[in-house]
């Protein structure tokens, strides 16, 4: 019995039914369908939600063996478990035990600790990105140029000083984002929806199964 | 300002400075921060997800006996994503996600044909190449007229096409072009990654609407982050070397 | 190494104290630039403007704590804007820290105090955060009651709400206000609701994000981008409501003076050494 649930054909199926019954109902009019549809829709909302343990879970795994094994930097994974521990169970909606996002413990992690950690880790970027473009923006050739100038004339046409002391940078920066900008963001448009149908007809097809690879299988 | 309050302003802007002292070196504060933010980030979400659960629950599955299996079910097979933990029964992990994946690749293919391919293709036909009253449309419009195809045909054809005299003309304006985008891609990433560093910097400052106990505490911890990363930096120079 | 070759080689340490500087030294000492004000956050003003009397918005913050920096100016701002109308609410997120993030907003801003004096249920209604990114977005399309059950401020049946009285599916709805960092965002927006039932959306997205709007600015299916912290300050500056996007806007300039000093003197270190070689 085993060996027949071991079988990939089954979430292959799985897979199938699932699009079939996104797709049909939106080209053909039949209301069991569409009702068979929207319930597995919902169905599919619970589904995703209830997956939420899988990451602290999952951080509990790795980290608890740094700590029970005591590898370096062992403390820090206590730090980490702490963090999700507290995090996870003063959030969760048990109201009536005073538990939940207006929790006290909840509330003051996330405007305190999540806000400050979240907004910091992406503005440190702003950095290394100068860093970045002080070392490698060169005008070695024509396409590193063309880089290089509709870079600069952007970083202007973003900065009221420039736009301000000349119009002429935003006019410019104006015509990069409506023409090359948009060309090429067109053009990969509608390139990425031919992909996603193709990458769509092989999932249909049971072809893609990178997203059922794990576990040794 | 409350206890609670003015704890909370200090220990965001530890953890705010913990993350920003790796600009000068990997350091124990930086690990301590990034620790915390590696536990928050990932229990946040169970609070939200769950608030889900116990409202769908209260809303309409728990109306009649059939919806309540229907949730009962609903929760069963959720239960299966919790096997990819376990060696022997990995393999029931894959039904829900198959599920999960199945859904949303027909969501997005229901519409995904009209709202990212022929929309677009019509809005490029549509393009009016003489506009008579403004000459910068009329050459706007010829330019995007002739990009976009050349981008597309960049991308689409490989082999020995590529070796044709019109091909190679058909590269250079999809190459110049997409540098142009990417040259504007970079002044956009721009723009957000200092307005993150600024809305820092604000809060750091105690720039209104933020508190102003911040700055206090900004001076104080980099000071105190400062002097123990140079301090130990320098204690270690004046170490003999180990013969 | 000559001072030409350093001028292509200044330690990383330098140049981020420099950035330090020069996001710094405006936030501590207003420059006071002027800001002009440019087409995008006027279209972006008219056409929350213009929205008839009446009407149904969702209103919908997709971004998370780390995006609060760039959106939450053009959030406050558009909320002012919308809360100053005679239209109906629907807030609504697909991202979890959205919710949050409005929870947020609700501790800056009191809708039902003046000027507003809007009544939560009947003006407005705040379903919070529904999972499954793009499933989500469509099944609330089809029927908002079923895919959101309660309320997020109260935990009531939403149903039960007088606004929702009328409003069942995005059939109801007048127009998408979006602002948003990244996935799920505008495509999945266009994908299930622009498309399907034709509804005019309008975009708030951080810097990155807005090169991959252009296509659907020119097809019309987008109507309006706000794009980023600049045009954040600028609409600032049209709703005559000063906030953090005005007192960072310098700070924005002269980050943006230092990365061009910084390439140009790159560059011309560069060339100076090859000249040289």
């Amino acid at each position: 019995m085993s060996n027949i649930l071991r079988r990939i054909e089954i979430p292959i199926i799985l897979t199938i039914v699932a699009t079939v019954l996104q797709v049909t109902p939106y080209y053909i009019e039949y209301k069991p369908l569409d009702d068979a549809a929207n319930w597995i829709n919902l169905w599919v909302l619970l589904i995703v939600a209830w997956a939420t343990f899988i990451g602290p879970l999952s951080l509990i795994q790795v980290h608890g063996k740094t700590v029970q094994r005591r590898s370096s930097g062992w403390y820090y994974s206590v730090i980490v478990l702490v963090a999700t521990v507290v995090m996870a169970i003063s959030g969760l909606p048990l109201q009536e035990w005073g538990l939940g996002t207006k929790n006290p413990v909840y509330s003051w992690l996330f405007t305190y600790g999540q806000t400050a950690l979240s907004g910091t880790m992406y503005a440190i970027i702003a950095f290394f990105i100068t860093s970045a473009a002080y070392r490698a923006f060169r005008a070695k050739n024509i396409e590193s140029t063309l880089v290089l100038v509709a870079g600069l004339f952007m970083v202007m046409s973003n900065a009221p000083f420039f736009t301000a002391a000349w119009p002429g940078f935003k006019t410019i920066g104006d015509w990069i984002f409506a023409v090359p900008n948009m060309a090429t963001n067109r053009a990969v448009t509608i390139g990425a929806a031919l992909g996603a149908i193709a990458l769509a007809v092989r999932t249909l097809m049971g072809i893609e199964r990178g997203y059922l690879r794990g576990g040794g299988d | 300002m409350d206890m609670l309050t003015l704890l909370g302003t200090w220990a965001a802007v530890f953890f705010t400075l913990g993350l920003f002292s790796i600009l000068y070196r990997e350091n124990p504060w930086y690990r301590i921060a990034e620790s915390v933010y590696l536990g928050l980030a990932v229990g946040y979400q169970v609070a939200l997800d769950m608030k889900y659960v116990r409202d769908q629950w209260g809303g309409q599955w728990s109306s009649s006996l059939p919806m309540m299996v229907g949730f009962a079910i609903a929760i069963l097979i959720s239960t299966l994503w919790y096997f990819r933990f376990t060696k022997q029964y990995f393999y029931l992990y894959r039904w829900p996600l198959a599920i999960i994946v199945g859904t949303g690749i027909g969501a997005a293919l229901r519409t995904v044909i009209f709202a990212q391919f022929t929309t677009q293709i019509i809005a490029q036909a549509k393009l009016n190449l003489w506009v008579p009253t403004n000459w910068l449309t009329t050459v706007n419009n010829i330019l995007i007229f002739i990009m976009v195809p050349a981008v597309v045909m960049y991308f689409w054809f490989t082999g020995s096409y590529r070796d044709s005299a019109p091909m190679k003309v058909v590269d250079k304006i999809a190459r110049y072009t997409m540098m142009a985008g990417f040259g504007s891609a970079f002044g956009y990433t721009i723009l957000t990654r200092y307005s993150m560093l600024i809305g820092r910097a604000q809060f750091l400052l105690g720039v209104t609407p933020n508190p102003i106990e911040a700055q206090t505490a900004f001076i104080v911890i980099a000071v105190i982050m400062l002097a123990t990363m140079i301090g130990y930096d320098l204690m270690q120079k004046k170490k003999p070397a180990k013969t | 190494m000559g001072f030409i070759d350093k001028l292509q080689d200044i330690d990383r340490r330098w140049v981020y104290l420099l950035t330090w500087i020069f996001v710094l030294f405006p936030l501590i000492f207003p420059l006071g630039l002027p800001v002009p004000i440019q087409s995008e956050s006027t279209k972006w003003y008219n056409s929350i403007k213009n929205i008839p009397d009446g009407s149904v918005v969702v209103f919908s913050p997709m971004y998370g704590t780390s995006g609060m920096p760039e959106l939450f100016p053009m959030t406050l701002a558009t909320m002012h804007q919308l809360w100053s109308k005679n239209v109906k609410i629907i807030v609504v997120t697909f991202w979890a820290e959205g919710a949050l993030v409005f929870d947020m907003l609700l501790r800056q801003m009191d809708p039902s105090a003046a000027p507003y004096n809007k009544v939560y249920g009947t003006d407005w209604i705040n379903v919070g955060y529904i999972p499954g990114s793009e499933p989500a977005m469509r099944a609330f399309g089809e029927d908002m009651a079923k895919t959101a059950p309660k309320d997020y401020i109260n935990g009531k049946d939403t149903k039960s709400y007088p606004i929702m009285a009328k409003i069942n599916s995005a059939k109801d709805v007048t127009l998408i206000v979006t602002i948003e960092t990244g996935t799920p965002g505008y495509p999945e927006w266009l994908r299930q609701w622009q498309e399907p039932y034709k509804i005019p959306m309008v975009v708030g997205c951080i810097g990155v994000s807005a090169p991959g709007v252009a296509p659907y600015l020119q097809s019309g299916q987008v109507s309006a981008m706000l794009p980023g912290l600049t045009s954040s300050a600028e609409y600032e500056l049209l709703i005559n409501r000063k906030g953090l996007a005005i007192a960072g806007v310098d700070a924005v300039s002269m980050s943006h003076i230092l990365v061009v000093l910084l390439v140009i003197l790159g560059n011309v270190g560069y060339f100076a050494t090859r000249r040289k070689s």
